[in-house]
Formats: structure tokens, C-alpha cells, sequence
């Protein structure tokens, strides 16, 4: 493997019966390899890839090597040349059959412009595309053989191709949860089906996609992959393209249950931050709100803290719940107009919190020494002053524990007590 | 399964000839089913072993007419290189063609034989999305601020930067930066090594370091280094050597690798090492790679470890690779 994680080191002896296995697997995957590598030097779009056989070979090499990525890639070209290609029901009259076209490369130029952000506005690849004809390269007449009509014919439906290829990664997906390319794959898939299916009936897939990655979710709640493609899926079911309307609600409560079923859930904490601006926003949050928002807050991770007060993730969140009063930066701004006397008090409350906790636990907890140390600088700061000696005081005491319980970062601590010392008001 | 772990030396030490050894063999196991299934990574592949080899002092391990030719038998018409010869072309395996070359000296064979300098730098800059200043993969749209810093990481190797809107891929990347200082994969997304890497890398091309926050950037970034002296990508989560590489290099280059404990993390590393048979693993007792090997190298590297040539933090080669290249 070019990358392995956490598969232990072992001694490999093949034996001879082995080494033949091996053999024989190796001729059977290079072969499907060199045919599909050979089926994509031909130009595109072509016919070739509309044949469905070739769609069979990229799933024989797939279900072998999820990580094939032209692989996927020509699949997506099968689907482009095959069913997807038909972007308005029925056949179109003026094609006559054995119509030849020149393959179309996409200029330097065009291509600068088909990567976007915005997953809703990116040109559809499948209007490039040739349409559908049979396996001898001429497309059958649909008067003739209505079985095989595009409009018809479930092989050439976009819905069901859409949900065959979300059915075909999905054991993929759950066996390989950290491979890249099936997630972009059924990114491609789930944007095919904007451009291709009514509203509705997209929606409906999208819906469902969400459920997967709530799945994915219970399987592995750190899984970053599965993380960013549910703010991806959340942003598409909000979108107008979908007839969608914001989820900062139901999202925010998603984070709720995933953090009460694991509080070192960072992933978790993380989203629910940057969510709160705009379910504030939304709920149209007057002054009052907001302070009594961030007061619940403070509660909920102080609770978490109190079961896990050496949890990194509690205590980014808390931090993260503090910068909201300490930074001048509009946009994490959960409660943006507290008088400052309200900024101070609120600090100071915490200050006495997280000396509690400290009392409670007979062990070190260099996670609140250095919080404490942050609170002390921060109301200096806020109260506009140089510190006072007994917080200085304080601070030296502070820095002491913290060299004590965690030399491994000596560096910073050095650092950090140059930097108090030289300015004091910091 | 053998307890290796258990049966490391008492003083550890970087086990060199062994791990060129590895390096060397990766290519000659055709009759392993592994092999031909990792072929999509190959270019990949050779651009870690080769940057190993140059770390660990061998640079002349691989044949270099070979090593070219290679390289040569995966270029597009477009520009782009595949990781293999008829793979599609891609982002990565196009900066790995561009970064090999380098080391070997010979970016002129993109003139004389290749489809032209000028040419891969417009595969590049068209994977630019000119909207929002980031990059994607390849045709099918895929964007990561990985692809960002492959991106101005060839064209600045390449001399191309102009090709690109520099200004938007700041601005990109600049709103990827979470509370905590760390950078993520796109706006909105969790902080993670890996992207902190690719975010103050591209910063550090696009001569913008003056926007990280180093201050609260080293603070999250020293917080890697758990018990036992490894390094995690994230907070609450297990350590492994790849991250000797994306937090230290991240930290060197904002100037704060003395925020870690050196001593502990060489431990780690050299503990990680398969020391009979060469190569480095995520974790103590664990099957090693390529891909592990290299960045346990550079993390070694970047520490001064005794015996290694000194890596470039923002480009991932050898900094002699790297002075030559940029003329300095």
C-alpha cells in the first residue's frame, strides 16, 4: 500500500500456493486495468463510452480498486456519453441515425472556467455529449424499437442511472471511508441530478444523501470527509436549485445530539460555532436574546468540562465561546453589542468557574492554567489597563504549573513569559 | 505478527541504509497484488521515495534516465501529468512530475521533450477558479486547498506564478482561517494539520505570511504533540508521523518549531521505523510506506537530526533542490 494507517507490521511469507493466487489475481485486475486505460485514450466524447460494457469494467475495476481514480473518472464519461446525455425527454427527430460528430476537446479557456465553487452554477458536462446509440454505432430508431427508446428505456433514465451509481459506491463508501475519490464521485453523481431530474425529485436525493452521511456519521463522528460533504449537502438542500430553505435549525441540533453522544467530539463543537451566527441571524435575535444565547452556551460547556475538564475539544469550544467577547471580528459575533462592563462580568464569572474546577480535580489541568492566564489578559484589555501586580503575580504562578504539568512545551512557555514581561498591559 | 515494537535497539538511531534499501526495492515488486493496485500513485509514488533518498543523502539511488523517462511517459498533450501512463492527468501528480524534475535538475526536459514549460503551467493556472481564487484537482471540479498550494507550489518552481490570480488565492485562504488560527479545507471547515500545511505553504509562495496569526497558530499547532512525543492533525485524535511533517513544517515556517519537544518527537519518529527491513509506519509496530517514510524523514530533518540535508519547510525538497531552482 502507498499509505497505510494502523495496519500492524507483520513478517510476509508467502507460500507457493499463495504466490500463485497472487498471480492469477494480478493477470485478472491488469487486464480489466489495460482494457479501460485503453478504452480511455480514445477521444471524448465518443460513442465507445456510451456502450455498456464499458460501465461493467470500470465496476469490475473499481470494486477491486476504490482508488482507481480515472477509473471513476471514465465512469462518469460512460454515464456523460450514455443516459445523462439526454437532456430533454424523448429523441431528437433531426438526428438521423449513423450521425457522426467530431469529438469536441475543451480549450485551455473553457476549462478555466468549469471549476466552481458553486457546485449549482457549474456548466453541465453532460450538454457536451454526443447522444445515446447502439452497440453497432448507429442509434436505433426509436419508431422502430420503441423498447430501446431513450425516453423509455429504464437503462437510459437518468433517475433510476442516478440511483443505481449512488447504490453501486455506497458498500464501496462503507468500506473505504476515507477514500477521496468515491465521495467526489458521488458529489458528481448528486450534481448530475440537479441538472438532469425536476426539483423535486433531486430534492428527494439529496434527502437521502444526507441520511448517508448521518450514517457515516455514527460510524466515525471525526470523519472529515464526511464532515465537509455534509456542509456540502446542507448548502445544496438550502440552495434555490433545490427549493430549498436554510437548516440552521435542524443542523444545530444535529451538533446537539453528536456532542451529547460524545463530548471530545470536536467536529461536532466546531460546526455548531460556525452555525450559530446565521441561526441567530434568522431568528431575527434581538441584544437580550443573544446575551441569553451565550449564557446557554457557556452553561452546556461548562457542564461538558465538568466531565472532561482534560478534553482538548471542550476547551477550544470554550475558547472558541470566548472570542467571542475578546475579538474584534464581526463575524464570530454571537452577542456583537454586550456593554463592556457585561464583557468583564462574564469573564470574570468564568475566572471563578474554572478555579473551581481546578479545586474539584486534585490533578494538573494545564488546559484551564492556560485559560486562566487568557481570562486575566483579556479583562485587563477589555478594562483598557496594565495589569495589576497582584495579576501579575497571578500569571507568574500560572506559567510556574504550566511549565511543571506540561514541559513539553517549554518553548512556548519561555515565549510567552518574554511576551508578558515585555509588554504587561498584554 | 511479529512484536517489533518490542524489539527495537535501546539507542535509537535513523536506520539509513536500510531505508534506502526500501526505497530502492518499491519498484522491483510486480509480483505483489499491491503493487499494480497502487499504480494510480505511482509519479507519486517516486516523488517520495526520490525527496527521501535526497533527505537521507543518497540522491543517485533511483537511475535518473529512468526516473525522467518516466516522468516524461506520463505527461498529457494538455500539460498535466497522470500519476501513471494512461491515468488522467491531475493537479498532484503534475506538481509531483514538476518537483521531481527539479530535484533531478533536468526541469529542461519539459522543453526539449515534454509538451513545454509554459504549457503545464496553463494546465495549472486553468484548474483556477477565478471566482473565489481557489483551484480544483481536475475537470471534475473537486476543490481543496490542497489544490491550491499544489498550484502556486509547481507554477513558482515553474517561474509561471503570473499565470495566476495570486491576490484571489490569498484572499481564498485567508477565509478558510478558523477562530482557533488553524486553516481548513474550504470556509467553514475544521481546522486540520494537513490544510494548516497547504494554507501558510501557499501563504508563505504568495510572500503573504504577514496574515497568519503565528501567535495563535503555534499555539493550536504546539498543542499537536501528545503524551509519547508523536504528533496529531487534530485535537482528541491519534498520533501518526505524517503530522511530523504538516504541524513542524507549519511551525518552521511561522518560526516556532522550539514550541514542541524535539527530543520527544525524534523518538517517535525513529520508534515508527521498521529498522531491519527499512521504511517508516504511522505508528510504532505498524507496516511502513513510502508516504510515511518521506514525511518521518522531513519531520527528522527539519530537526536538524545528525546526517540528514536540510528540507524546505514550504516546498517539501530538498533546500539545496530549492536554491538552485529559485537562483538564490
Amino acid at each position: 500500500m502507498a499509505s497505510s494507517h494502523g495496519v500492524a507490521r507483520t513478517i510476509r511469507i508467502r507460500t507457493p500456493a499463495q504466490r500463485e493466487a497472487d498471480k492469477q489475481k494480478i493477470a485478472v485486475y491488469r487486464d480489466l486495468d489495460s482494457r479501460l486505460l485503453a478504452l480511455n485514450a480514445s477521444p471524448y466524447p465518443s460513442p465507445a463510452f456510451a456502450d455498456p460494457s464499458v460501465l461493467a469494467l470500470t465496476a469490475e475495476v473499481l470494486s477491486r480498486n476504490p482508488e482507481h481514480y480515472t477509473a471513476w473518472n471514465v465512469r462518469r464519461r460512460c454515464l456523460t456519453c450514455g443516459s445523462f446525455s439526454r437532456h430533454s425527454p424523448g429523441p431528437s427527430p433531426s438526428a438521423p441515425p449513423g450521425t457522426s460528430w467530431a469529438p469536441t476537446t475543451p480549450s485551455p479557456s473553457s476549462a478555466a472556467s468549469s471549476p466552481s465553487s458553486s457546485a449549482v452554477t457549474r456548466p453541465d458536462p453532460a450538454s457536451q455529449c454526443p447522444p445515446p446509440s447502439g452497440p453497432s454505432g448507429t442509434r436505433p430508431d426509436p419508431a422502430i424499437d420503441p423498447a430501446t427508446d431513450p425516453a423509455t428505456d429504464p437503462a437510459t433514465d437518468p433517475d433510476k442511472t442516478l440511483r443505481s451509481e449512488l447504490q453501486f459506491t455506497f458498500p464501496l463508501i462503507r468500506a473505504n471511508p476515507k477514500c477521496y475519490w468515491i465521495w467526489n464521485y458521488r458529489l458528481w453523481l448528486l450534481q448530475q441530478a440537479i441538472n438532469l431530474l425536476p426539483a423535486p425529485v433531486a430534492r428527494r436525493i439529496w434527502e437521502e444523501e444526507l441520511g448517508l452521511v448521518g450514517m457515516m456519521l455514527n460510524k466515525d463522528q471525526r470523519n472529515f470527509h464526511a464532515w465537509g460533504y455534509r456542509r456540502h449537502v446542507v448548502s445544496n438542500l438550502e440552495s434555490p436549485a433545490l427549493a430549498g430553505a436554510s437548516m440552521a435549525e435542524a443542523e444545530f441540533a444535529y451538533t446537539q445530539q453528536k456532542i451529547s453522544s460524545g463530548l471530545s467530539n470536536f467536529s461536532a463543537w466546531h460546526y455548531r460555532g460556525r452555525l450559530i451566527p446565521q441561526l441567530l441571524t434568522e431568528r431575527g435575535a434581538g441584544d437580550a436574546e443573544r446575551r441569553a444565547f451565550l449564557d446557554d452556551e457557556f452553561s452546556l460547556i461548562r457542564r461538558a468540562l465538568d466531565v472532561g475538564p482534560e478534553d482538548q475539544s471542550c476547551w477550544y469550544y470554550h475558547q472558541f465561546l470566548v472570542s467571542n467577547i475578546t475579538s474584534a471580528s464581526s463575524r464570530l459575533a454571537i452577542a456583537p453589542n454586550l456593554p463592556s462592563a457585561d464583557e468583564v462580568s462574564i469573564l470574570r464569572h468564568e475566572v471563578e468557574y474554572i478555579k473551581d474546577l481546578l479545586e474539584d480535580y486534585d490533578e494538573d489541568i494545564k488546559l484551564a492554567f492556560e485559560a486562566l492566564i487568557d481570562h486575566i489578559l483579556a479583562i485587563a484589555r477589555l478594562e483598557d489597563r496594565e495589569t495589576t501586580a497582584e495579576e501579575r503575580g497571578e500569571l507568574a504562578t500560572l506559567l510556574a504549573k504550566l511549565r511543571a504539568s506540561d514541559p513539553m512545551r517549554k518553548g512556548r512557555w519561555d515565549a510567552f513569559e518574554k511576551d508578558i514581561g515585555l509588554s504587561p498591559s498584554r | 505478527m511479529t512484536g517489533h515494537a518490542e524489539k527495537l535497539p535501546e539507542e535509537l538511531k535513523l536506520v539509513t541504509a536500510a531505508h534506502v534499501k526500501y526505497i530502492q526495492s518499491l519498484d522491483t515488486k510486480e509480483d505483489e497484488y499491491d503493487y499494480w493496485l497502487t499504480e494510480h500513485l505511482r509519479l507519486n509514488g517516486v516523488y517520495w521515495g526520490l525527496n527521501a533518498l535526497h533527505l537521507l543523502g543518497h540522491p543517485d539511488a533511483l537511475p535518473r534516465d529512468k526516473t525522467i523517462e518516466f516522468v516524461l511517459s506520463c505527461q498529457h498533450p494538455s500539460g498535466g501529468f497522470s500519476a501513471a501512463p494512461g491515468h488522467d492527468a491531475h493537479m498532484l501528480p503534475t506538481l509531483y512530475a514538476i518537483q521531481i524534475l527539479v530535484m533531478l535538475d533536468a526541469l529542461d526536459v519539459l522543453e526539449q521533450r515534454g509538451a513545454g514549460k509554459v504549457q503545464v503551467g496553463q494546465f495549472v493556472a486553468d484548474l483556477q477558479n477565478r471566482a473565489t481564487g481557489t483551484f480544483a484537482g481536475d475537470e471534475f471540479g473537486e476543490e481543496d486547498t490542497r489544490f491550491l498550494y499544489a498550484a502556486l507550489n509547481a507554477l513558482s518552481l515553474l517561474g509561471l506564478l503570473s499565470l495566476v490570480d495570486v491576490d484571489k488565492a490569498v484572499e481564498h485562504v485567508v477565509s478558510c482561517v478558523n477562530f482557533d488560527g488553524g486553516y481548513g479545507v474550504s470556509p467553514g471547515a475544521e481546522s486540520h494539520a494537513g490544510q494548516v500545511f497547504t494554507c501558510v505553504a501557499a501563504l508563505s509562495i504568495a510572500g503573504r505570511l504577514d496574515l497568519v496569526d503565528a501567535d495563535k497558530l503555534g499555539r493550536w499547532l504546539s498543542e499537536r504533540q501528545i503524551a509519547g512525543g508523536g504528533l496529531n492533525g487534530r485535537p482528541e485524535k491519534k498520533e501518526d508521523v505524517c503530522y511530523s511533517w504538516w504541524v513542524l513544517s507549519s511551525l518552521a515556517m511561522i518560526g516556532r518549531t522550539h514550541w514542541i519537544d524535539r527530543e520527544q518527537l525524534i523518538g517517535f519518529i525513529l520508534r515508527c521505523q521498521d529498522s531491519e527491513l527499512g521504511g517508516i509506519a504511522d505508528r510504532p509496530g505498524d507496516m511502513v510506506d513510502v508516504w510515511h517514510t518521506v514525511f518521518g524523514v522531513s519531520g527528522l530533518s527539519l530537526l536538524n537530526y545528525p546526517g540528514l540535508e536540510p528540507v524546505d519547510p514550504v516546498y517539501c525538497m530538498p533546500k539545496a533542490s530549492i536554491d538552485r531552482v529559485m537562483g538564490r
